[in-house]
């Protein structure tokens, strides 16, 4: 009655072990980027505005200067882990190669609120209340482009109501954005700018740590999802028609990749490029399944954000260059390179 | 007892604002290859996707093996029903071992992860699918039939008892689709899996299935062995056109064709008609008549005037007059010998004057010949000749025998019909 009855090939002792190829990667690849990442992590530790490789830890300034970076480096592994794996999430589940951690609108509810914030005095009165209110006002965002969404195509949103919507409720963000700004003094102008270009600085340490619980919960969820959003890339009926609970995957999915992207913008601003382009690379290199591709985004956004970080902080030192600026500015044409060969393998369809 | 595989009681179905299945009850049997037809429109894919529980009925229940479908986990519904859609796509880099890994994804779940027996049958669905050889290769960049079985490996892999395919051969080429039809065939007889086909190939679907189900209209019309629905009083009414059923005599397989045949250019012999038009009231009879196969004559008709130019146009045999003309004796003639060797003479409904009357004459030699004349009704509205001499024609030639006609599609039917004229002349009515 069920098509293939296991037991009878278990008794002649058949295996399909010419199957068990089918769903891992190479290992030499995983090898080489097992060294690698630590060796860019260590690099990163010996880059600073000081110029100095490595600091004395015996005396008091060499273990804070070590400790600084070392904090910067959590802050990149945190933020660049959150936005790509934030990235890889919605590009599957909106399969659409041009979705990115802002795509539903994240960023512009962020900026706005952020932006209100400084402006209106909220954030000289009590620096905690920016990320806090950038936090708020991302979701809130969320759940309203998730509102009309839903309500345009009736109940359950469709993906191109969901990135309709969010590109429509962006740009009214980003407009009144520069409305505000256009109206400020030049003192809130530079923090607003400063905000939206994204930076490295470490927050309060109690701060860091709830961020840094809320980026392991959504990519922990994401990951969970992993064998589910592979196919759900097949579209949200075949996933159905599989016994998956596509809505419900959906859902969960968009709250996870909303969360950490929301968390990564509320402590570090708005950093572009990384969301979009490292799940693409990541796919290139290592191919499009989820189970590995969620957690090697996290470590590949992670690590590629902390070298971006240390280049930003050293090459014009003492002056900081944006982190924002360095990301699409050095990681593009390096990404770039890999893609030329590989951009199959990035997106097919 | 022994539950129907797939159960729809009284099932009202649809979208937010149009219904589409009314009232529709049916049964499979576990085992069974039905094939599901019917034109577009009619609700196929609406019956498939509520099967499948994508839509959920507005009134009714539907049932897998006795059990109601709304009552289901999902992964427990993939096991029982599995669905290969007309097209799937992925935009993404998959190979098609990683897709059809993706038919286990509901069994597994994240913590047990992908186990021996999941391979095993990872492996033999691509086997019985003939795609082994295919596995690292990507899914996207293989042929539509490739796809298409890839995808019916990943659907076997969910090792459903029920097999619905949305239209999902259509669009294969004839050895893809045989391919995927042998597929099924096979996995019909020896795992008693039930094949659920919807198909807009009447004649391949007759050669597979076991029952056919005609939907029409969110209805069932008709269900039966595939000789018992194809079956051309009922394809007429459903598919709205005329359709031809042949058995072939050998084989005893059933061909369904449109009309397609009776066109122009085909080598069988035609019926010839005569035509009396004028004025541009030619040009639809000559299109239809042409279309239907008929060889066509006409004539007189006025050089320059819309018909002549219609007829030229079409490539009908007509007898011209100079332009503005009343019709002479020579031009008669030819025309005369023309009619005469028509099987059927149709006067279209040209106005009539002094000029054209003549023609009349032509009708008149016709019925005296023992040919049909058929003449459009309402001549009297048209007669332009001094004191209505036309209407006193026609009414003699319809005292003769000649009949009326009022639209074209049921002249066509007539014409066409030969021995079928007798009964159709009560479904023209209609």
């Amino acid at each position: 009655m069920v098509l293939i009855d296991v037991k009878k090939y278990e008794d002649t002792a058949m295996r399909s072990t010419a199957m068990h190829g089918i769903n891992t990667i190479s290992t030499v690849k995983i090898a080489l980027f097992l060294v690698a990442v630590p060796l860019l992590l260590f690099l990163s530790l010996l880059l600073g505005p000081t110029r100095v490789m490595l600091p004395d830890l015996d005396t008091p300034v060499g273990k804070a200067i070590m400790a600084l970076r070392f904090n910067r480096l959590v802050m990149g592994m945190l933020v660049g882990s959150a936005l790509s794996v934030s990235g890889a999430v919605f590009q599957a589940i909106l399969r659409n190669p041009l979705a990115e951690p802002y795509v539903l609108g994240v960023s512009g509810g962020a900026g706005l609120g952020a932006t209100v914030a400084i402006l209106f005095g909220a954030v000289a009165a009590m620096p905690l209340s920016l990320p806090v209110i950038a936090f708020i006002a991302a979701l809130a965002t969320l759940f309203l482009v998730y509102g009309i969404a839903s309500k345009g195509s009736g109940g359950v949103p469709s993906v191109y109501s969901l990135i309709l919507s969010g590109v429509i409720v962006s740009a009214v963000c980003s407009s009144l954005i520069m409305f505000f700004v256009s109206m400020a003094g030049v003192e809130g102008l530079h923090n607003v700018i400063w905000w939206m270009l994204g930076n490295l600085q470490p927050p309060p340490a109690n701060h860091r740590f709830i961020a840094a619980l809320f980026i392991a919960f959504g990519i922990g969820g994401a990951w969970m999802l992993a064998p589910k959003l592979n196919a759900l890339t097949l579209g949200r009926e075949m996933a159905h028609y599989q016994g998956i609970n596509a809505d419900m995957v959906i859902m969960s999915g968009l709250f996870c990749a909303t969360l950490t992207a929301a968390t990564a913008v509320s402590i570090a601003g708005m950093i572009g490029f990384v969301g979009l382009i490292v799940p693409h690379v990541t796919r290139a290199i290592f191919g499009p399944d989820h189970k590995f591709l969620i957690p090697l985004s996290a470590v590949t956004g992670g690590t590629f954000l902390t070298v971006c970080d240390a280049f930003a902080r050293t090459v014009l030192a003492p002056i900081e260059v944006p982190v924002g600026v360095v990301t699409a500015l050095a990681g593009g044409p390096f990404f770039l390179l890999i893609l030329r060969r590989k951009m199959k393998r990035a997106w097919i369809g | 007892m022994e539950h129907a595989a797939l159960t729809f009681e009284r099932v009202k179905a649809g979208y937010k604002d149009r219904m589409v299945l009314d009232d529709l009850s049916f049964q499979v049997r576990e085992g069974e290859f039905i094939s599901l037809i019917g034109p577009n429109g009619c609700g196929k894919s609406t019956l498939l996707k509520t099967a499948a529980a994508l839509l959920r009925p507005f009134e009714g229940r539907v049932l897998l093996f006795g059990k109601d479908i709304r009552s289901m986990r999902p992964a427990v519904r993939a096991r029982h029903i599995g669905v290969v859609p007309q097209k799937v796509e992925s935009p993404m880099a998959f190979t098609v071992g990683q897709i059809v890994m993706n038919g286990r994804t509901a069994t597994a779940g994240f913590l047990r992860g992908v186990s021996d027996e999941d391979y095993v049958v990872i492996e033999r669905s691509m086997i019985y699918t003939n795609v082994l050889h295919l596995k690292d290769r990507y899914f996207m960049e293989l042929s539509g039939g490739e796809q298409q079985r890839a995808i019916l490996a990943m659907v076997l892999a969910q090792e459903p008892r029920i097999l619905m395919l949305d239209e999902s051969i259509a669009h294969l080429d004839i050895n893809h689709r045989y391919e995927v039809l042998r597929i099924l065939r096979r996995i019909n007889r020896e795992n008693r899996m039930t094949i659920f086909l919807v198909s807009h190939d009447l004649a391949l679907t007759a050669e597979v299935a076991d029952r056919l189900i005609l939907m029409s209209e969110g209805r069932i019309v008709s269900e039966g062995r595939p000789e018992q629905v194809l079956v051309s009083e009922i394809l007429d009414r459903v598919y709205d056109c005329e359709l031809q059923v042949q058995r072939d005599p050998v084989t005893g397989s059933i061909h369904v064709s449109g009309m397609l045949e009776d066109f122009n250019g085909s080598t069988k012999k035609h019926k010839s008609v005569h035509v009396i038009a004028g004025g541009g009231t030619g040009i639809e009879l000559f299109r239809r008549f042409s279309l239907q196969g008929f060889s066509i004559t006409s004539g007189v008709l006025n050089a320059m005037d819309s018909d002549a130019e219609a007829a030229r146009a079409l490539g009908v045999d007509a007898v011209l007059e100079k332009p503005f003309s009343a019709i002479g004796e020579d031009a008669f003639q030819q025309a005369a010998a023309k009619a005469e060797n028509a099987d059927f003479l149709v006067v279209s409904d040209v106005p009539f004057g002094p000029g054209n009357l003549v023609n009349l004459r032509l009708a008149k030699d016709a019925l005296k010949a023992g040919k049909e004349v058929w003449i459009a009704e309402g001549s009297t509205d048209r007669d332009y000749t001094e004191g209505k001499q036309a209407a006193a024609v026609v009414e003699q030639l319809l005292a003769d025998g000649a009949k009326t006609w009022t639209n074209l599609h049921d002249l066509m039917k007539e014409l066409k019909g030969g021995k079928e004229r007798q009964n159709s002349k009560g479904k023209s009515q209609k």
